[in-house]
């Protein structure tokens, strides 16, 4: 590859620092995702936490835009494309997972800016479809559900290898670039499309930017999290953060937290007890939601009518 | 009051020129020869049943419908063009009815009012660059009147309030020109009124040039210069104070006054229930 290895780039700024807080980490097994002993680990912790990032920072902008399936969509189609990477022999068969997403993505927001769909339904139909020919593929290949195909359903901290991380580098690097460039101009058309339009933004154009950035965030999330656990860390901190966030940039901000606890606890929990990375991160950022959701109620209901600011 | 502002400005090129203006929307007729000729400072109101085009007049000024027959000029420029990036404030309904769910405050959706295609990608990294933005929006702010509300989330305040935001979002793009549609939909009486006078002051002090669209005759009678009673065609064009009452209105639209109120679906019913 041309482009330089910004996964071992990363690696190399970041893991000097995981090994310093590695003697103050808590648990048994947890230290050794920072304390180098096990490099793919410090490999997984420093993916999630970089797909973290943009997942809180995507999710904001898809609850305002009432997209929050379409994560879930995406991932199972990424998934589906995935089984076609592995039959077909790729060795990163994330990059078919990508264009299979891409694609999807595209033609989900095409459906629903030209009003031929809810955006519900085109998620459900692409979502299906691909997941099942993924699976038929499969079994006509005569192939059964292996190890690195269950990986990418339920994730695989142990197998992000650092072709993995470099793809999930970049992804994260561009999304996240691209995202705060344009993020007052995606607000602007996410509220009022019409408006934007008048003033002179792209309005298509961004749309499509935005499609794709869902895609590829979604992707690179897929590896880590698995197909069936994306939504959590993309919806989940972002919902919370909305309980408790007055304006916009507040719930990006809390996003940003409650995705970072819910990848260290769960990854806590998951190293200590082995119930698996994925779907231990998956339920504690939603009980985080329920445990901050009872405390807002709570406040809510003793300080009745007050506007909070 | 109207006809004198028109005066003042005589000389000067009319803001919004429509000649022989002919609309179909799925087939269907809506506007047929429309002409309308609209000057600087002038607030005009639009007033007409449901259906009978309102809404497709504004947009197809603002180019987001096209037009089957006739002409639409705005600065003396096509609708949508580049020249009329930020001279055109647009108030929609759906801003209004945006959800409540939505955690934005007051500021930032006045904000967005200020990011156009020239600045959409510049300026972010910069938050230095910003100051002329941020001004802008603390003036549009004030000029609604919603100071102290800045940090609001636009779910927590009333509907009014919300609706002032709105429009304080139109203004921070610095149009001259102001299309609203529907603009009291919901409003109780009184925030009704303060944004009638607010709108007023616009057209007078800042001479900013205002299309207001409404079901609300009652209303919008009190503040505009100069009403237009849309049906298809035009059917009334002229100073607020000449407006028909009821019964000519129904003469107009070529209808018998009464065999519509037996009917249960006269118009306008905010007329009945004026208090």
């Amino acid at each position: 590859m041309m482009l330089p290895e910004l996964g071992v780039i990363l690696a190399d700024l970041f893991f000097p620092i995981f090994e310093y807080i590695a003697p103050h980490v808590p648990g048994e097994f947890f230290p050794n995702f920072f304390n180098g002993e096990i490099q793919a680990l410090q490999r997984s912790l420093l993916g999630s936490l970089m797909v973290t990032i943009i997942a809180g920072f995507l999710g904001s902008f898809l609850l305002v835009r009432n997209l929050a399936m379409i994560g879930d969509g995406l991932a199972h189609v990424a998934f589906g494309g995935v089984i076609v990477g592995i039959i077909l022999g790729a060795s990163t068969p994330l990059w078919y997972a990508l264009i299979c997403s891409i694609i999807a993505s595209i033609s989900i927001y095409e459906l629903q800016s030209r009003e031929i769909l809810t955006g519900d339904a085109s998620i459900a139909i692409f979502m299906t479809g691909m997941l099942a020919f993924g699976l038929v593929i499969l079994k006509l290949s005569g192939r059964a559900i292996t190890t690195d195909i269950h990986s990418y359903l339920f994730g695989s901290q142990l197998l992000i290898d650092s072709e993995n991380l470099n793809l999930i580098s970049y992804m994260s690097l561009v999304s996240l670039f691209v995202l705060f460039n344009l993020r007052h101009a995606l607000l602007a058309i996410t509220i009022d499309p019409l408006s934007a339009r008048v003033q002179g933004l792209p309005v298509r154009g961004i749309g499509l930017m935005f499609s794709i950035i869902i895609a590829i965030v979604v992707v690179s999330m897929v590896k880590v999290v698995g197909a069936l656990l994306v939504t959590a860390l993309l919806v989940t901190p972002a919902a919370t953060a909305q309980l408790i966030g007055r304006s916009f940039k507040s719930c990006i901000f809390w996003a940003q937290v409650f995705g970072f606890l819910s990848v260290l606890i769960g990854l806590y929990i998951s190293s200590e007890h082995g119930t698996g990375a994925g779907s231990s991160i998956a339920l504690t950022a939603a009980t985080i939601f329920v445990i901050i959701g009872l405390l807002s109620g709570v406040s809510k209901i003793t300080n009745p009518g007050k506007n909070e600011n | 009051m109207g006809a004198e502002i028109t005066n003042l400005n005589g000389l000067e090129k009319p803001i919004l020129e429509i000649d022989n203006l002919t609309v179909l929307r799925s087939g269907k007729l809506v506007l047929k020869n429309v002409n309308l000729t609209v000057n600087r400072g002038e607030f005009v109101g639009i007033v007409g049943p449901n259906g009978s085009g309102k809404s497709t007049l504004l947009l197809t000024i603002l180019g987001v419908l096209k037009a089957q027959e006739g002409n639409v000029k705005i600065y003396n420029s096509k609708p949508m063009s580049r020249e009329l990036y930020g001279k055109i404030g647009w108030v929609s309904q759906a801003a209004a009815n945006l959800p409540k769910e939505i955690r934005i405050t007051v500021k930032e959706l006045v904000h967005l009012g200020t990011v156009n295609a020239k600045n959409m990608f510049s300026n972010t990294w910069l938050p230095m660059k910003d100051k002329g933005r941020r001004k802008r929006v603390e003036e549009a702010i004030e000029m609604v009147g919603l100071q102290g509300f800045e940090n609001f989330d636009i779910g927590r305040i009333s509907g009014g309030q919300r609706q002032r935001a709105v429009i304080a979002r139109a203004l921070a793009t610095e149009a001259e020109f102001i299309l609203l549609d529907e603009p009291l939909v919901g409003m109780d009486r009184e925030s009704r009124n303060s944004l009638l006078k607010l709108l007023d002051r616009f057209c007078h002090d800042n001479g900013k040039t205002i299309i207001m669209v409404s079901h609300d005759l009652s209303a919008i009678r009190q503040t505009t210069h100069r009403m237009i009673f849309l049906e298809e065609k035009i059917r009334f064009d002229g100073p607020t104070a000449n407006f028909p009452d009821l019964e000519s209105l129904a003469k107009l639209r070529g209808i018998s006054h009464t065999h519509e109120q037996e009917n249960g679906q006269w118009w306008p019913g905010d007329v009945k229930e004026e208090r």
